[in-house]
């Protein structure tokens, strides 16, 4: 019943896959209208083709099933187990130490100031990062295109640039901007009479400042898409706008804006993600200090999976977090569903 | 059915957390498939070597290769990787056969059951006995045996700059915790943004050993954690002070070498790599500055830090292993090994060499040696120390409540003892 090949099925289907969390009813809700809409007279074809039509989307649809089943679904049934279990370096070296505990993890997950800390951390993360990145980089979007001169080709490559930096490369200069001796920031401030600023040092401003280096990394490639959106906007549809009186603020709320609705939802189910697994600017800047301000849900987990070893533990956060991924892009989908 | 667990464990461990680890270990040539073959001429180690020791680890163990014929694979891991390297090599079962063991590395070590007990094989390798070692490495094998042997020391020593402090009126480092709270409080009054003293945000072993310099223990005799004790809090008291006094610098990020040579903070705790980052960032500060021992309560206890050497259990070149060890140990390759990278020998006898004796900051740091001691040897104190820190660092910067932040702490300790 879902594989009717309606376009907005495969167009769906394809985000389900990208975002790993597939949720089956928005796409039958979805085919069963794009059936509904095409009943009359063309019903889906029947006989010895049928057969080979079921087969063929399989055929092309299995080896991202089968990665996703050995590196996504896999995994997360082991930590699953594990997260029952006290694994700890010492079972890894003598599995017949590993004692299956049952829920205690989780008991002790839910106990844990650290974890209610991380997840607080994680969703003013979630809360203040995706609306500036969504809003940052659709402005420079919009901004870039406004020409395609040799300039704003350079601009475009110039906006990309932090994306492909590497962390380590990225952590060291803000670090280096960042610090409160020596840092060029403090020097600036210092120069018109303010500050100093503890921007890795002082709990509050640590969030913002790191919040503010994964902005600046992440705005490069969610312009480009939003860019690659806005290209692809018929003309046509901005002179009609124009011949029916439209300015241009009207003409982008109204015409451009809904066109967006796709790329939008894009980057929005991705930025969102992104920010609820943060993790390398907190790990490289500020380790999640001071005093934890900085420990996101991710780190969280490094930090008991990796610095202490608790490997059950640590999947039983994992599987938290996986879980409240896997519920806030169920939402989102489900969302987008109702509003098409 | 072991294996197998042991799978299941390994790729949960990798994958469930999609950091990349760095591989297994490589194995080298180990020629095990050889045994008629003479050992001597195919033996390849392959050696660990934490940090960025390994180009001169090489250069080092160019003679041992000449005189006995053994081959040495060294491979460099960074600090911040061990822990990875450790887990993968465990879960793959595939180590070296000789690792350097950072202490602070070495109860993972310990409880990931990879170190070989060498305590059989002291009459044929002298240089391994725990006679030549200061007495605090006996608190490093924790449940008996001998599954490391000590290879560099390090200690942390009072540093001080006695031209700011002469400045300021203090003629003589200070020896005594309230000396040095009075020194810290007088050198930060010289003015906006100067410090007297600094305490590292990061230091999970500055709490403890103020708390040993209390006279009091943070393991009870029946070998569980013990932090609700008068000495503990004493130590508490005198940590929180310094910020209370506005003496120590509250940035996490705040650098203590260029701290120190700026002048900001004239007075720090800290291990030889301090002294040589000065004198390569700032050598026309020779004469302006100095070290002596930790100023002391009840005692003048300081940590015993530094690295280990370990022999991969199951290795198939044991022989070759110990023969390795007991060419790192022998007090003339120590000293060769401080000469070439400025860190401490672990051998006592080294430090008679000239070569350290003639230098008056190792005369300190062989003092200190003689009364320090190295963090408890356990996963659980490696959590229960994290805490410890967090806790205090929470006091002194977020200004939580002391009472019920310490409340806090020592029922996660309790928690941690139950496990």
């Amino acid at each position: 019943m879902t594989h009717d090949g309606g376009a907005g099925g495969s167009r769906l289907g394809g985000t389900a896959v990208l975002v790993g969390a597939r949720d089956d009813a928005p796409m039958s809700d979805r085919s069963r209208r794009s059936a509904r809409r095409r009943a009359p007279g063309s019903a889906p074809a029947r006989g010895p083709g049928r057969r080979r039509a079921s087969v063929v989307p399989y055929a092309f649809i299995a080896p991202a099933l089968i990665l996703l089943t050995m590196f996504g679904l896999l995994p997360i049934l082991v930590a699953a187990g594990v997260s029952l279990t006290d694994l700890d370096i010492g079972g890894l070296g003598n599995p017949e130490t590993i004692r299956f505990i049952g829920l205690a993890n989780y008991e002790r997950l839910f106990a844990d100031p650290e974890f209610w800390q991380a997840l607080r951390t994680t969703g003013f993360f979630v809360v203040v990062g995706v609306p500036v990145i969504i809003a940052v980089s659709l402005a420079i979007a919009v901004a870039l295109n406004t020409s395609q001169s040799r300039f704003f080709r350079a601009l475009r490559a110039f906006y990309f640039l932090p994306a492909i930096t590497a962390i380590v490369a990225v952590a060291l200069i803000w670090g280096y901007l960042y610090n409160s001796q020596f840092g060029l920031l403090n020097q600036l401030l210092a120069q018109v009479g303010l500050g100093p600023v503890g921007w890795l040092s002082d709990p509050t401003t640590a969030r913002l400042s790191v919040a503010l280096v994964a902005v600046w990394r992440a705005t490069g490639l969610n312009t480009i898409i939003f860019l690659a959106a806005l290209q692809s906007v018929p003309k046509e549809y901005h002179e009609a706008a124009a011949l029916d009186g439209a300015g241009r603020w009207t003409t982008f709320w109204r015409v451009t804006f809904p066109l967006l609705r796709f790329a939008l939802f894009f980057v929005t189910v991705t930025t969102l993600i992104g920010w609820l697994q943060f993790f390398d600017e907190p790990y490289v800047l500020t380790r999640g200090g001071p005093v934890g301000a900085t420990t996101s849900m991710s780190l969280f987990i490094f930090q008991k999976g990796f610095s202490l070893n608790q490997f059950g533990y640590a999947s039983a956060g994992s599987l938290v977090l996986f879980a409240i991924i896997a519920v806030v892009t169920a939402i989102q989908l489900r969302m987008r569903s109702t509003d098409d | 059915m072991s294996r197998t667990r042991r799978a299941i464990g390994a790729s949960a461990v990798v994958a469930l957390f999609a950091l990349a680890g760095c591989g297994g270990a490589s194995d080298g040539d180990d020629a095990s498939d050889a045994p008629d073959t003479p050992p001597a001429e195919t033996t390849t180690l392959t050696v660990w070597v934490m940090g960025d020791s390994g180009a001169r680890l090489e250069e080092a163990l160019a003679p041992f290769t000449d005189e006995t014929g053994i081959e040495v694979d060294v491979q460099a891991i960074p600090w911040d990787n061990v822990n990875d390297r450790l887990t993968t090599a465990v879960a793959s079962g595939e180590g070296p056969d000789v690792t350097q063991i950072g202490l602070s590395h070495l109860a993972a070590f310990l409880e990931a059951g990879v170190l070989e007990d060498l305590s059989g094989h002291l009459a044929d390798h002298p240089n391994l006995d725990p006679a030549n070692f200061p007495s605090a490495v006996a608190d490093l094998n924790p449940d008996g045996g001998l599954f490391s042997v000590p290879w560099i020391s390090d200690t942390r020593v009072l540093f001080y700059r006695s031209d700011i402090l002469a400045e300021a009126g203090i003629d003589e480092p200070p020896a005594t915790w309230e000396e040095l709270r009075e020194a810290a409080r007088t050198l930060a009054a010289r003015g906006d943004g100067q410090y007297g003293y600094y305490i590292p945000q990061w230091d999970a072993p500055l709490p403890v050993a103020y708390t040993w310099q209390t006279g009091t223990d943070v393991i009870a005799d029946d070998g569980s954690i013990r932090l609700d004790t008068p000495g503990f809090r004493e130590a508490v008291d005198h940590y929180l002070g310094f910020y209370e006094d506005g003496s120590v610098p509250t940035a996490g990020d705040f650098d203590q070498a260029a701290g120190f040579v700026s002048g900001t903070a004239p007075m720090l705790v800290s291990g030889p790599y301090l002294a040589a980052a000065i004198r390569e960032q700032a050598p026309d500060l020779e004469g302006a500055w100095g070290v002596t021992t930790v100023p002391t309560n009840t005692t003048g206890t300081s940590l015993f830090a530094g690295s280990n050497l370990g022999v991969w259990t199951g290795t198939e070149n044991l022989d070759a292993a110990l023969q390795l060890l007991d060419f790192l140990t022998d007090p003339a390759t120590q000293v060769a090994w401080y000469q070439a990278t400025g860190e401490l020998p672990a051998v006592t006898a080294a430090f008679d060499d000239p070569a350290l004796a003639d230098d008056p900051l190792v005369a300190v740091y062989a003092e200190q040696l003689q009364d320090s001691k190295p963090l408890p040897v356990s996963t659980a104190w490696d959590e229960a120390n994290q805490a410890l820190l967090q806790a205090l660092n929470a006091i002194a910067l977020t200004g939580a409540d002391k009472e019920q932040t310490l409340a806090g702490l020592f029922a996660t300790i309790e928690e941690i003892n139950a496990r």
